[in-house]
């Protein structure tokens, strides 16, 4: 039943990318499933600090050789080559990322769920408003 | 920040504002330019005829002819910032009629990694020289010039005069017949 009323909602809402899933991901082997897609809070500024730097220095790199060589095709050139290693290094999920996870609370049992949610530490910065309230 | 695609999105937003920077520093890096070339010019032959120009209004307007000679190195003005020139010859004169008349007799684009030294010998003009009315005949200081416009990567289009010039006096009488 869960399923059908899923796959409902995914129709309504003209989800693609939902009804595929659905149809691909009971195939999909257990060892591609478990690749962590997410990084720490940390490693989200990280990645996006050396993504600044490693672009801003292949700029001003290339802004030199192009003035250089006069052709500022070389500077674009050197940039996108700038753009790619930061991609590369930046863009995907490394495990350097995931080196400070969040420090949650034990689980505890389903009577006490509130007063866990209102205890558990870290940046709530995520979408969920009410535990922004019950924290503070 | 929290999946691949927000990411992605951030990096070539920021690139794009690098881009923009870029572009700006190789504007900055031309922007005292001045331009400027000598230019060596003189006219072969010259003469004028008064005919009817059927593209206006069919009244007689003189027609002017000449040849002319052009040599100059642009190469100097080649630079990052400079994508290509567009040359063009200019004919300025007074007659009685209006202050200050200019035809384009000539033009020609060139672009960067072309060859950049113009040497043209006893070569016709690409556009005619129609006057509106009849003030080329006699008339002794009709000033030739080379004028370029650049047109650059980022930044300003200049209209550039090169230094050298070249007066044409056209004679007295009307030339009949054909050249």
């Amino acid at each position: 039943p869960k399923l059908h009323k899923v796959h409902l909602q995914q129709w309504d809402q003209h989800n693609l990318t939902g009804i595929i899933m659905d149809y691909i991901l009971p195939y999909v082997p257990e060892s591609i499933k478990s690749i962590p897609t997410h990084m720490d809070f940390d490693g989200q500024k990280r990645a996006e600090r050396y993504f600044q730097i490693i672009i801003l220095a292949f700029a001003v790199a290339g802004f030199g050789c192009g003035y250089v060589t006069q052709f500022f095709s070389h500077t674009l050139y050197i940039l996108f080559a700038g753009v790619i290693i930061s991609s590369l290094l930046t863009l995907f999920p490394w495990s350097t990322y995931r080196k400070m996870p969040l420090a949650w609370q034990p689980a505890r049992s389903s009577d006490n769920k509130s007063s866990a949610l209102a205890s558990s530490s870290g940046n709530q910065t995520q979408s969920k408003g009410k535990k922004k309230k019950l924290k503070d | 920040m929290n999946s691949f695609t927000s990411r992605l999105n951030s990096l070539f937003a920021f690139t794009l504002s690098v881009m923009a920077a870029l572009t700006f520093g190789c504007f900055l890096s031309t922007v005292l330019n001045d331009h400027l070339r000598p230019v060596q010019l003189s006219v072969g032959k010259v003469s004028v005829k008064n005919v009817p120009d059927y593209s206006a209004d069919r009244e007689r307007s003189d027609l002017g002819f000449i040849t002319f000679d052009l040599f100059t190195d642009l190469s100097p003005l080649y630079n990052w910032n400079v994508k290509m020139l567009f040359l063009y010859l200019t004919a300025e004169y007074k007659t009685k009629d209006h202050e200050l008349n200019q035809v384009v007799l000539w033009d020609k684009i060139v672009k960067r990694g072309e060859n950049t030294i113009l040497d043209f010998r006893k070569t016709n003009t690409k556009y005619y020289f129609w006057d509106y009315g009849n003030g080329l005949k006699g008339n002794e200081n009709v000033t030739l010039t080379l004028r370029w416009n650049v047109i650059p990567n980022a930044g300003t289009l200049p209209n550039v005069r090169g230094v050298g010039s070249e007066v044409i006096r056209f004679p007295d009488q009307y030339t009949a017949g054909r050249f």
